[in-house]
């Protein structure tokens, strides 16, 4: 749009009483909207009773600007802040975190222990996956499960949210025990991708808890028992692990219809 | 800034009516709430009136798609919603105040009312002024910075009103909206409600029957799960005898029915 | 200041008015305010109506000014008023509607293009003109309603007063019309 319309014409157009075919009201008012040139025209072709309206609107807006709020600036990040930060989720995650912390302190306590962390590592996010999207535990379940975005959506954001906390928690303490990074940040993410494909059929919180006990009695039971790191765990089993997480959140993408549809669970 | 119609949306309207319930059942917990029901709402405010325990608010669930239904067809703007379709787009379309409803303490009204707005998928550049306009038709422009841990049930309930109504939807669920509100309030609920029956199917659920006369252009009776009556205020105030229960003819024509259904049924 | 208020656009308006600069919204409304009068005054014959409008969206950009400037794909500010009024117009349709009295539509006779107009630049694009000019009146309106000013199916409905479904035949029949003209 460089040519401007017609003075002339803008001031017909800016004339209630005057004629002007409505293919060239269409393009003056798509010009007047990109161009404040113009508009400034627009202003200055008023009639005397447009001035008065415009007066007496003007005048309406100060009682009701005195009477009303201001405006409110909000903080830059407050947007963002509400869509990723789920506070119902935030005792959860102090939990979380204050385990692994302790798992931490344990192994400087008594080493010849197998990894604690490594062993936890797995079952970490999963307490926070089971509630983030659960009509037990979000205040507002009732009105968001109405929403188009509930479903997959508020599941993978509200999960992201989680290893938000639990990677970098679970990263400083594999540095802190010397864990190998690899063997306690993979299955913690294979964990949380087979908890959300599981969840597509029986629902996340029972996915959770199933993976979780599974995970508790085949492997953390018997490597507390025989203080022995299980073989999943050991040093060559990461390609596995990663083949697992990739496999398993394939599997989760190909099962996402399960999350639109309505269900009972969850 | 003209914007792009898509041929989707210009496709002609093939259903009759907003919302279709056939058979409808409808599980809450073990009982079933909702037990064969048929329903037709069209545009207009549809008013659902029935004794505690009648299924109301399992029906306003399962029409929000907060529920699954257990049995029947439901149709909702002409899709179908059961265990296997997508919702998002019938979901975009919907409104839903339910009778309880929790918030997160922190947030503002204007906050909010804005989370639901994105949550409803509505477009990005539309969502501010939508908001304000929400938070004005249901008169709390004054506190639309005020914290929800704040507001008194009234405002609250009226804060929920607004969330429902932001994106203008076509087929809007209110459960109990008037619970807190006091007269004035009601009245302005009341013109509000007719406003929005000029172009959306909207169905108030409630137990004070003057709200159903004034403000309604249709009767829906329902009790133990299913459609006992469906007619205008004025045919209701016919169905009542000097005899019947109530305070006015309303409430005699209400109770009249629940009589004679209950009467069939025990039959 | 005054000499930095004529400076700023009117997206910087809007910017300086949500952190509750009065003499920025006052500026914008200065700048702003006759353009979408004679915009609403196309669309509603009726005075009091259109002042109605004007007001309850000026109000709602002082309170909302805010939340637009504070959302990362601010559009333009003008644009913005205009999705504001526009929808407001249409719940002032909404609220005579159910009182049985519809305000006057401004209904332009459809006039062909003066001789002086044929010469105005700044076109839509001379054939999408040409294409429109071929339209039927009916169909026109609802193009306007639906493209230029993007109200929804719903929304035209109540404007122009006619069935959903009458809205939706008419878009689809302007745009086959259009993609005629166009090709």
């Amino acid at each position: 749009m460089t040519t401007h319309p017609n003075p002339a014409v803008i001031a017909r157009y800016a004339d209630p009483a005057a004629e002007l075919d409505e293919v060239t009201v269409w393009s003056v008012e798509v010009h007047l909207e990109g161009c404040a040139h113009c508009r400034a025209l627009v202003a200055g072709s008023t009639a005397d009773d447009t001035r008065s309206l415009l007066a007496r609107v003007a005048a309406g807006l100060d009682d009701g600007i005195a009477a009303g709020p201001a405006p409110v600036r909000r903080p830059r990040w407050s947007a963002a802040r509400h869509r990723w930060v789920v506070w119902h989720l935030m005792p959860w995650l102090t939990m979380t975190v204050a385990v692994l912390a302790c798992a931490v302190l344990l192994q400087a306590l008594a080493p010849g222990l197998p990894s604690l962390v490594a062993l936890l590592a797995p079952v970490a996010p999963l307490p926070g996956v089971a509630i983030a999207w659960s009509r037990r535990h979000d205040p507002a379940w009732e009105l968001i499960a109405g929403t188009p975005a509930a479903g997959l959506t508020m599941l993978l954001r509200r999960t992201a949210g989680v290893l938000a906390v639990v990677v970098p928690a679970l990263a400083l303490a594999s540095t802190r025990t010397g864990t190998s990074m690899a063997l306690t940040l993979l299955p913690c993410l294979a964990f949380t991708a087979a908890t959300i494909a599981l969840g597509g059929f029986v629902g996340v919180r029972l996915a959770a808890i199933g993976l979780g006990a599974v995970w508790a009695l085949a492997v953390i039971a018997p490597a507390v028992a025989t203080a022995e790191l299980p073989a999943v765990l050991r040093a060559g089993s990461s390609p596995g692990w990663a083949l697992l997480t990739l496999t398993l959140a394939g599997l989760a993408v190909l099962r996402a219809d399960n999350f639109r549809r309505l269900s009972s669970h969850n | 800034m003209m914007r792009t119609v898509s041929a989707d949306e210009t496709a002609p309207t093939t259903h009759p009516w907003a919302v279709h319930a056939q058979e409808l059942r409808v599980r809450a917990g073990r009982h079933l709430a909702v037990d064969g029901l048929d329903l037709a709402l069209g545009t207009g405010v549809h008013g659902l009136l029935g004794p505690n325990g009648a299924g109301k608010t399992t029906l306003m669930r399962a029409l929000a798609t907060v529920v699954k239904p257990a049995g029947g067809r439901l149709t909702l703007l002409g899709e179908a919603v059961d265990g296997r379709a997508d919702l998002r787009r019938v979901r975009r379309g919907l409104g839903y105040l339910p009778q309880q409803f929790g918030f997160y303490p922190r947030f503002t009204v204007r906050e909010f009312v804005e989370y639901m707005a994105w949550l409803k998928e509505m477009p990005k550049s539309a969502v501010p002024g939508a908001v304000q306009r929400a938070i004005d038709r249901v008169g709390l422009t004054a506190k639309a910075g005020a914290r929800m841990k704040t507001l008194s049930g009234g405002m609250l309930r009226r804060a929920g009103i607004a969330q429902a109504i932001v994106n203008d939807p076509a087929v809007l669920l209110l459960d109990e909206p008037t619970v807190g509100l006091d007269p004035e309030q009601r009245l302005d609920f009341r013109e509000l409600l007719r406003d929005l029956g000029v172009d959306s199917c909207v169905l108030v659920s409630t137990h004070l029957v003057e709200d159903v006369v004034v403000a309604c252009t249709d009767v829906v009776l329902i009790n133990e799960g299913r459609l006992v009556y469906q007619g205008t205020p004025d045919d209701l105030m016919t169905q009542g005898g000097q005899g019947d229960a109530g305070d006015s003819p309303a409430e005699r024509g209400y109770s009249a029915l629940l009589r004679r259904h209950r009467a069939e049924a025990g039959r | 200041m005054r000499r930095s208020l004529d400076a700023a656009g009117e997206d910087d308006l809007v910017r300086r008015t949500a952190a509750g600069d009065r003499g920025a919204f006052d500026e914008l409304y200065r700048r702003t305010s006759p353009w979408l009068l004679a915009r609403l005054r196309r669309r509603c014959a009726d005075e009091d109506v259109v002042a109605d409008v004007m007001q309850e969206t000026y109000l709602a950009v002082w309170r909302a000014a805010g939340t637009f400037a504070g959302s990362a794909t601010s559009g333009s500010g003008v644009g913005w008023l205009w999705t504001i009024a526009a929808h407001r117009l249409v719940d002032a349709f909404r609220r005579r509607a159910r009182q049985n009295q519809l305000p006057a539509v401004a209904l332009t006779e459809t006039v062909a293009p003066a001789a002086e107009d044929e010469v105005m630049a700044a076109r839509v694009g001379q054939e999408l003109e040409h294409a429109l000019l071929v339209l039927p009146p009916e169909a026109r309106q609802v193009l306007q309603a639906m493209v230029l000013d993007g109200f929804s199916v719903r929304e035209t409905s109540l404007l122009l007063g006619v069935p959903e479904n009458t809205v939706k035949s008419r878009a689809r029949r302007a745009r086959l019309a259009l993609r005629e003209a166009l090709s």
